[in-house]
């Protein structure tokens, strides 16, 4: 489904990849894994086509077509979705006018006609139960006042409307507690399905208990170094990053507490 | 429509005559460009609370005796610089001796220096915005120059001592221009005090030129009398990366006015200024700053309290304005005012002017008095009335104080506020 | 940042659609201002003696006055000489006794805007007076309304059926003196709106003006004076546009509000005067003095605008809030794009006990426009435990205009709070990424972000006009990207 290979980016004027190779296929789960500033929310952010980023060299195609000639929102009409690390606040724009939008506009793109307010509120509300999301957050501005873990499940939640070919999900454990772990991991796994192929970034492997990767890769300095199956992850939590000779800085510091 | 006053040409003859030519040809080319200044009223904008204030008499049109009597600022420790009435004092002064740094009084410059300075003063001020401080330039009779070489380091403060003796009514014209070169760095303390009770006024200007990473702190104390009118003006202007921090105090008086002017021209340049006032009886302060982002990607951050009592006045309009090109600017602006009693007043005026759009501009504003349940909270507690009253109207202001990197100065501005503290909050 | 402008950029590029002429017989007068010509006026209202001296105390006051030049705005000097100070279109009779008898093509003209002067369709729901260049030609629901004991007419009418409430009443909040364009407008304006609401009585349905300036090189001068009676409520609504002309024309209105105890007005504005083309050609000069005075202890004036079109505006609604526990509200959307020019803002003034406002503006600046808040609070010293709340917010869209904001704070009370609030930003890359991760147009998602930005305001408007509202931004920001 997405083939990447040989790719570099930077961010103003800084390589930070330095020639990624990865082949994800449909019913897939991968993990990429690796210490802070390894390059691994580059990554995400380069696949959904944040043009802070800066593609120098290397090719990406989703299921043969040519990703880095696509917009941003054409990537994302043609399956990319992308959970944010830290979802943005867009004040005084109703989640569900947000939501509604982009499901429309992934509906006409395939041809389908797009829901009014009323089928879709009906739809918005299911799902939002489906994260416990109390459905008072689809009235409320896109992640407006949103603690971190609502705005994690917000994310999800605009994954399982959306119905993506690939999922992103950037540091989706981050700042959560192990009840919304749970719920997001849910939500994660609802997901899951034989066309569909989803790539988790994180740092620790505590999400890899919830959801479970078919492949494992470590990132690091820009590329990645070791890939294997889902007991790499646990040795790596075992063992730490130093186990692989990678300096990680937040390991070294906690360890230094 | 009558015609709007001007200033009377009494104030336009300079009289001594000791400074070297350049700086005199200057001066009096300077006060022939004054010819028929209108004085402010109501109706110009940037004087529009504080025209009424202003109350030049033809008696104090004359210069103050330049020698005298004075407290001389011995109680000041270290490197210090006095004036008495607008003229340094060398045998009270104690000049600093450091390689690469040049402190000298105008009256000593070889012609050559004074031509090169009198192309560079009042070069920071924009002449429309600070009006009534251009009169300095057609009157000044001596002046403090600070030329720092590159990476040059004043290794203590400079403390310079404004006094004026008003014996007899009169004006004086102190005034400093500091040149720092790159990556130079000094602080330099101002302190107007003032003895005696006639009628006078201090007109005051300071300037700065910052070389690229200059860093430069300004402390300025006005604490003149109830009879001394003070227009003093600041003038910054900061190349690349260079640092500029303000520090005030002001206690009010019959006319307190200061405008503090910065330009950031160079990228990564950063000020931030801090103000606090204080006025009690019928006296007035008016701040007005001015910041410009003239170039990209550079800071200011802007924090001033006012606290007004009894009938007095106080007057803050802070104005920031972004230039075009002064993408990813970053300003923060942020007045707080406390009214004590019901015949005292306060305005102010926070403004943004904004050309260009990739920037982080804020401002916040509040007037308000003492918050009651916080008073009756630390009554509750068995502190009396008039304390709790000092703590909370002191925590208003103690941030901004203890931001002040001197001890010295710290203390002596808590003197006076605890002066003003007594005054103002009887005991009950 | 420079991929956001352009997709703003690009979403902009419709045509003023208002832009119109209208071919009609018209009454105008040559140009030019004197106290023949004010006569002249006011001989051909029928008006009475009062208010022609009344018209020529002002004139006379007006001589005297220099043109204001304090705001953030520049234009070429008006000759007050070269404009005609009324046109109206030529009636057979002196005045269409109902609708049938409007002529056609007016009628017509209104339909095009969407302002049907029938009693039925659309806008069934509001009572509707049209101002057509200087005169009122059509008032709607006229019936209904007096059922109610709601008087709701032409100025002109008020003026003859109505002079002891008219005389009671105008220039009490806006007198002669008050400013140049205010003096103006007390020479020579020739009609506007006219609405007693008596006691104890809610206005049954929304009472709504609509202006259309026609006429070349004349001067659209309305007045209108609405009067809250104890314990009334109304809700009124404005809105405005003028076709397209490569000069610019003059409109200095006056509105003054009148509220008594208890009783309530909530004003709204939409106003879409010509802008003036790409390159700042032509639109109206929009001068216009509004304020309401709560005499009345706790009686309430709320101000909604929405402001797209003009060249240059120069407008601050305002408050005097002089009865006990009155409330004042001012809630603020301006748009500017191209050359406009907007200075606009308001003024609460706070000098009874526990008088209340609140202020929230959001500017929106565009193109090489430039717009300015500016505000005044002020609390006398008797504001006893006064409140204000202000917040004024300021969205860039592209690196060529400006955004500005001059805040006036007053305070003479102890007691009185008053918190203000500003920010300038731009459409973040972060919100543009995001809704464009979605799969949402960049186009949609400026227009869904700017909409965002206003939504505080746009609540505060009567239902149908916040659709309309936010048509009305998407079409002003077409072309702001790029």
């Amino acid at each position: 489904m997405l083939s990447i290979k040989n790719l570099h980016a930077s961010v103003e004027g800084k390589e930070i990849l330095k020639g990624i190779n990865l082949e994800i296929k449909a019913g897939e789960v991968h993990a990429i894994m690796g210490p802070n500033g390894s390059g691994k929310s580059t990554l995400s952010q380069v696949l959904a086509g944040n043009e802070a980023f800066e593609v120098t060299e290397g090719e990406v195609t989703l299921n043969g077509e040519n990703l880095l000639d696509l917009e941003t929102e054409e990537r994302a009409r043609e399956g990319i979705f992308l959970a944010f690390q830290y979802p943005v606040e867009i004040p005084g724009v109703s989640n569900l006018q947000f939501l509604r939008t982009a499901v429309n506009a992934m509906r006409k793109h395939h041809g389908e006609e797009e829901m009014n307010a009323a089928e879709f509120m009906k739809l918005a509300r299911e799902v939002s139960k489906q994260v416990d999301l109390d459905p008072s957050f689809l009235k409320r501005g896109v992640n407006e006042g949103f603690s971190g873990g609502e705005k994690k499940r917000n994310e999800i939640l605009q994954a399982l409307l959306l119905q993506p070919k690939l999922a992103i999900l950037d540091e989706t454990d981050s700042g959560l507690d192990i009840d919304a772990l749970k719920v997001v991991s849910d939500g994660v796994n609802a997901l899951r399905s034989e066309d569909r192929a989803i790539l988790m970034v994180t740092h620790y492997q505590r999400l890899l208990n919830h959801i479970v990767p078919d492949y494992v890769h470590v990132l690091a300095g820009g590329k990645i170094i070791k890939s294997g199956g889902r007991e790499l992850a646990l040795e790596l939590e075992e063992k730490g990053y130093g186990w692989l000779g990678i300096k990680d800085e937040e390991t070294a510091d906690s360890a230094a507490n | 429509m009558k015609p709007a006053p001007t200033l009377s040409t009494a104030f336009l003859e300079s009289a001594g005559q000791s400074l070297p030519k350049p700086l005199l040809d200057l001066r009096k080319q300077r006060g022939t460009a004054l010819v028929d200044m209108p004085l402010p009223t109501r109706k110009t904008e940037n004087w529009k609370y504080s025209s009424k204030y202003l109350k030049l008499t033809e008696d104090m049109a004359s210069p103050l005796p330049s020698q005298g009597q004075g407290m001389t600022g011995q109680d000041v420790p270290g490197y210090r610089i006095v004036f008495l009435n607008g003229v340094i004092q060398p045998e009270a002064s104690e000049f600093p001796q450091a390689a690469g740094i040049q402190v000298t009084s105008f009256r000593d410059l070889d012609d050559e220096e004074a031509e090169a300075l009198a192309g560079q003063l009042d070069s920071t001020l924009d002449d429309k915005a600070v009006q009534l401080a251009r009169l300095n330039a057609a009157r000044f009779e001596d002046g403090l120059l600070i030329r720092l070489k590159p990476d040059a380091v004043l290794d203590q403060p400079l403390f310079v001592i404004h006094e004026v003796t008003a014996d007899a009514s009169g004006s004086a014209f102190p005034r400093i221009f500091v040149d720092a070169g790159r990556h130079s760095q000094a602080t330099l303390v101002e302190e107007y005090r003032s003895s005696g009770s006639e009628p006078v006024m201090v007109n005051t200007v300071a300037e700065f030129n910052l070389a690229d990473g200059a860093n430069i702190t300004n402390v300025r104390l006005t604490m003149e009398g109830d009879n001394v009118q003070h227009i003093g003006a600041t003038g910054v202007r900061q190349q690349r990366n260079a640092r500029f921090e303000s520090h005030t105090v002001g206690f009010g008086g019959p006319l307190r006015r200061h405008d503090l002017q910065v330009r950031l021209e160079g990228e990564g340049g950063e000020c931030k200024l801090n103000g606090v006032v204080v006025t009690q009886g019928k006296q007035h302060f008016d701040n007005h700053t001015t910041i410009e982002h003239v170039a990209a990607h550079c800071n200011s951050e802007e924090t001033y309290r006012n606290i007004a009592a009894d009938q007095s006045h106080a007057v803050f309009n802070g104005r920031i304005h972004i230039h075009q090109d002064a993408q990813n600017s970053n300003a923060d602006m942020n007045n707080k005012n406390l009214l004590l009693s019901n015949g005292a007043e306060i305005d102010t005026k926070p403004e943004l002017e904004i050309y260009a759009d990739d920037v982080k501009c804020a401002h916040g504003a509040t007037i308000g008095q003492l918050d009651e349940v916080s008073l009756f909270y630390l009554v509750s507690r068995g502190i009396a009335r008039r304390e709790a009253n000092v703590l909370l109207t002191m925590a208003f202001i103690n941030e901004l104080v203890e931001q002040i990197p001197l001890e010295t100065v710290r203390e002596t501005a808590h003197t006076r506020l605890n002066q003003f503290f007594d005054q103002t909050f009887q005991e009950v | 940042m420079a991929t956001t402008d352009k997709e703003v950029n690009e979403l902009i590029k419709r045509e003023y659609e208002h832009g119109f002429v209208t071919e009609i017989e018209a009454d105008t007068f040559e140009p030019g201002l004197n106290e023949d010509i004010i006569a002249r006026l006011s001989a051909i209202k029928n008006e009475p003696e009062w208010m022609l001296e009344w018209r020529l105390k002002a004139y006379r006051r007006w001589l005297e006055m220099e043109e204001p030049d304090w705001a953030h705005v520049g234009y070429p000097k008006i000759d007050y000489n070269s404009i005609s100070y009324y046109s109206a279109p030529k009636r057979k009779e002196d005045m269409p006794q109902s609708l049938d008898e409007v002529d056609p093509e007016l009628l017509k003209t209104y339909e095009k805007l969407g302002i049907p002067l029938h009693e039925r369709e659309k806008l069934a729901g509001v009572a509707v007076d049209a101002v057509f260049d200087s005169v009122s030609v059509a008032t709607t629901f006229k019936e209904p309304l007096a059922k109610a004991g709601v008087i709701f007419c032409s100025i002109s009418e008020a003026i003859r059926d109505y002079p002891e409430l008219v005389q009671k009443y105008l220039g009490t909040v806006v007198p002669h003196g008050d400013n140049f364009f205010a003096g103006l407008n007390s020479a020579v304006f020739s009609d506007g709106t006219f609405v007693y609401v008596p006691k104890g009585v809610r206005c049954p349905m929304e009472l709504s003006t609509y202006f259309r300036i026609n006429a070349a090189n004349t001067g659209q001068f309305e007045r209108t004076l609405i009067i809250a009676d104890e314990g009334s409520y109304v809700s009124y609504l404005e809105g405005c546009t003028a076709p397209m002309r490569d000069e610019n024309q003059l409109h200095a209105a006056v509105v003054e509000l009148v509220a008594l105890d208890d009783a309530q007005i909530k004003y709204s504005t939409v106003q879409n005067w010509y802008p003036g083309d790409e390159e700042g050609k032509g639109g109206i000069y929009n001068f216009v003095t509004k304020r309401g005075a709560c005499i009345g202890k706790n009686s309430k004036i709320s101000w909604t605008q929405v402001e797209t079109g003009s060249a240059v505006t120069w407008k601050y609604p305002s408050c005097v809030l002089r009865g006990e526990n009155s409330v004042g509200e001012f809630y603020s959307v301006a748009l500017t794009h191209n050359y406009q020019q907007a200075d606009t803002g308001t003024k609460m003034i706070h000098l009874g006990k526990n008088t209340r406002s609140t202020i929230i503006s959001k500017g929106i600046s565009a193109g090489k426009s430039s717009n300015a808040y500016r505000g005044l609070v002020k609390f006398g010293p008797g504001a006893e435990g006064a409140r204000n709340f202000t917040q004024c917010d300021s969205l860039l869209i592209g690196d060529r205009c400006g955004a500005h904001t001059f805040p006036y704070i007053e305070s003479k009370n102890k007691s009185a709070i008053v918190e203000h609030e500003a920010t300038t930003s731009k459409v973040s890359d972060e919100q543009m990424f995001l809704c464009r991760q979605r799969g949402i147009d960049p186009e949609q998602a400026v227009s869904m972000i700017v909409n965002g930005f206003c939504k505080e305001v746009f609540k505060e408007l009567p239902m149908e006009f916040a659709v309309e509202a936010g048509k009305l931004l998407e079409v002003s920001l077409e072309g702001s990207v790029g």
